[in-house]
């Protein structure tokens, strides 16, 4: 209380008082937006690396125990003669992106990390990337290339070279609650016509045929319509990688959602559903359907074999296909030794399998041989996205065969927010929405060209 | 001596050239080249402002940041003196009261903005469940741009009161009740012992109080962005939001510096303003 009034009571000059409210004002945001400004730790706390040590920056993509599981993979690495060892560095999901951004730019950040999506295509414009050809060739030279799921190397190669090597995938695949299609007396759908029957049938039982959010910070409505986009041979960009947004397909795509929205079939308030409001939906069983990652039951809590991977759906044109993001590992340029940083890649690629062996991941592996593992098979859902989902899934920058740093800005930024919540408000007219999403990714590739 | 008393300045002036002088010049630099969270980028003059000014959602954003900001200061501050004052009666448990109401300020924000997400968000939520029941339909207040920017406004003033009411508490704390008595004797009534009386008597407090909350709504990214991320569709995009999408999510350092820039300009502007009415107090 004292310490109020005297707030009210203190005598300020004008200027003193300009002064603090300027700084009070923009330091907070200014402080962090500056490159160095936002470390978060980052650099230095390179896991005690010493000199000719390749720091390794990875972060937590399984369960708790799965730092653990890294850092034990780490201190078992036994580096060729003159060659560097290696140290492990946890990086929170947190804000990992600016505590990368800031290491790197202040030249402390990792030799090798890991990363998600498009983190190596934006590092790499930057020429912060140590193009991993070299490593490739090892691959090759060695059988393990030919252990790779088709399409995952190509996902991330670029016109200067290969990018990074495939980590483990995060596909979007069509999960549905059998209990629910059976009370609603329909058939796991397999084409649109079907699935709109089936969401149709849901809803009169009361539950959402579709279910899917676009509320703060949740992009799966947005990586829904993309991935309905690309099932229907749609796309963001055409082969040459220019954004061709306003074609038929994906017309006919965001018809089929306005539909989708006018029958019920998607929730009118999964506008602003956060991922809480959806998984509180299906753990109610509120939810019959929905495109959403691998994994997905567990985190619904299944434990009665009740919510499973359904097939692709067939579109109206006869295609299929989904979304899907290659995670991968990726070189610094920044680097004691680039010869160390490949050594360390090639034998860290060889012996990741450990982590689904030791069952701290159940990502998506990109190798036959982690796949085939029977600590894998034991999921038979995840089984079934590997065998009949990665197969026709394509990246982001579908129609395009390559993709390019500009795609992070696209996946998460205020256009594709924009897109999904005006889509799965069901009032849109998709040629306008379409036309006007193109208009604002086109801006963003022109500012980062 | 001289130099003693330079060696007790020099401390503090470099304190201010670290937190304040070099971040604003760094800012301002930032502010006129086309970087990224990677690189500084090329000059580009007053590009990221002109850019700023001539784009719609600068201008949505800045409405939707005006009517927050309004709402949020006047709201909070009409709700926080209004129970300032019904604190000063001899209520019972008037501690309690205190402490509770004290609460929405006390909560960290992402407790509160989860617990206010689950009383909106769904249509099976408790609130659009209590409108269903009372037969006004179920109303989608965070899917619906214009209830989800009431929904964050109210939440705002529901954050900000217990500070205004606090404000206001030790304001009114000041006033000498003998004042009151020789209104009351003079025949005058509540009204007019609240407008002739207490308000001009809490001015310099409120006015105070007014700037800071100004400072706070504007400034505000949790609030917004945990309820709704500023949507949907942009409908509670504010300046600090769009300024943070900027730089974060479309890795655009210059406009969000840009942004942040002219949100300062306005709210100096606006203190001013303020500031000039607390020295007319003042002198009165």
């Amino acid at each position: 209380m004292n310490s109020i009034e005297s707030v009210s009571r203190l005598q300020m000059s004008r200027r003193g008082f300009l002064g603090a409210l300027g700084a009070a004002a923009a330091i907070p945001l200014l402080a962090a937006c500056s490159p160095g400004g936002a470390a978060g730790g980052g650099g230095g706390a390179g896991g005690g690396g010493g000199a000719g040590t390749i720091k390794f920056w990875d972060m937590p993509w399984g369960q708790a125990n799965y730092s653990r599981a890294g850092k034990d993979l780490i201190a078992s690495y036994t580096p060729a003669a003159g060659l560097g060892a290696a140290s492990y560095q946890s990086i929170q999901w947190n804000n990992y992106y600016q505590t990368f951004s800031s290491a790197i730019a202040s030249n402390t950040g990792p030799a090798v990390s890991s990363g998600s999506g498009f983190q190596a295509f934006q590092f790499a414009e930057a020429g912060k990337i140590a193009y991993a050809d070299r490593v490739v060739d090892a691959l090759k030279k060695s059988g393990s290339y030919d252990d790779f799921l088709p399409g995952v190397f190509d996902a991330l190669r670029t016109g200067q070279g290969q990018v990074a090597i495939p980590w483990q995938m995060d596909l979007r695949v069509l999960w549905y609650r059998k209990s629910l299609l059976e009370k609603a007396g329909v058939d796991v759908p397999t084409d649109w016509a079907s699935f709109l029957s089936a969401g149709k049938a849901l809803k009169k039982i009361g539950v959402v045929g579709f279910a899917t959010g676009a509320g703060s910070g949740f992009n799966l409505g947005g990586h829904a319509i993309v991935s309905m986009m690309i099932n229907n041979g749609g796309g963001m960009f055409d082969p040459e990688g220019n954004p061709d947004l306003v074609t038929d397909r994906n017309i006919e795509t965001l018809e089929f959602f306005n539909e989708m929205v006018s029958e019920g079939i998607i929730d009118p308030a999964a506008v602003s559903y956060t991922s809480e409001n959806l998984l509180t939906q299906w753990k109610d069983r509120k939810a019959g359907m929905g495109i959403n990652t691998p994994g997905w039951n567990a985190s619904v809590g299944d434990t009665e074999n009740d919510v499973l991977v359904g097939e692709p759906l067939v579109s109206p044109n006869g295609t299929k296909g989904s979304l899907y993001y290659v995670n991968n590992l990726m070189m610094y340029t920044a680097t004691p030794n680039q010869e160390a940083s490949e050594a360390f890649l090639e034998w860290y690629v060889d012996n990741m399998k450990t982590y689904w062996q030791q069952k701290v991941i159940t990502a998506i592996p990109v190798r036959h041989s982690i796949a085939d593992l029977p600590e894998f098979q034991e999921n038979a859902q995840n089984v079934k996205i590997v065998d009949v989902w990665q197969p026709i899934s394509q990246t982001y920058s579908a129609r395009s065969t390559s993709s390019f740093g500009a795609l992070a800005a696209v996946d998460g930024g205020q256009g594709m927010q924009t897109f999904s919540q005006t889509v799965l408000a069901g009032k849109s007219n998709p040629k306008q929405t379409l036309t006007t999403f193109q208009a604002a990714i086109e801006s963003l590739m022109k500012k980062k060209s | 001596m001289n130099l003693t008393l330079v060696l007790f300045v020099v401390p503090s002036v470099l304190l201010l050239i670290l937190l304040n002088a070099y971040p604003l010049a760094f800012g301002l630099n930032q502010s006129v080249r086309d970087g990224s969270l990677l690189d500084d980028g090329q000059f580009v003059g007053l590009a990221n402002y002109t850019n700023a000014l001539t784009s719609t959602a600068f201008w949505e954003a800045a409405r939707f940041t005006l009517i927050f900001t309004v709402v949020g200061v006047f709201g909070s501050w009409i709700v926080g003196l209004g129970l300032a004052l019904l604190l000063r009666t001899r209520t019972p448990a008037r501690g309690l009261f205190k402490v509770l109401l004290l609460l929405p300020w006390v909560v960290p924000i992402v407790v509160s903005s989860t617990a206010w997400n689950w009383l909106v968000a769904t249509p099976s939520s408790p609130v659009p469940q209590l409108f269903e029941a009372l037969g006004w339909g179920t109303p989608l207040f965070l899917a619906d741009p214009t209830l989800a920017a009431i929904t964050v406004c109210i939440f705002k003033v529901w954050v900000s009161f217990p500070f205004m009411m606090m404000m206001s508490a030790s304001a009114l704390a000041s006033v000498d009740p003998v004042v009151y008595e020789a209104a009351r004797m003079d025949g005058a009534s509540p009204r007019q012992q609240f407008t002739q009386i207490t308000l001009p008597l809490v001015a310099r407090s409120t006015y105070i109080s007014w700037i800071l909350m100004t400072i706070f709504c504007v400034n505000d990214f949790p609030t917004i962005y945990l309820l709704t991320g500023g949507g949907p569709v942009n409908a509670t995009t504010s300046l600090v939001v769009l300024a943070y999408r900027s730089v974060f999510q479309n890795f655009e350092t210059g406009s969000g510096v840009a942004i942040a820039f002219l949100m300062t300009a306005v709210l100096v502007a606006v203190s001013v303003v303020l500031y000039r009415q607390i020295r007319k107090v003042d002198t009165a």
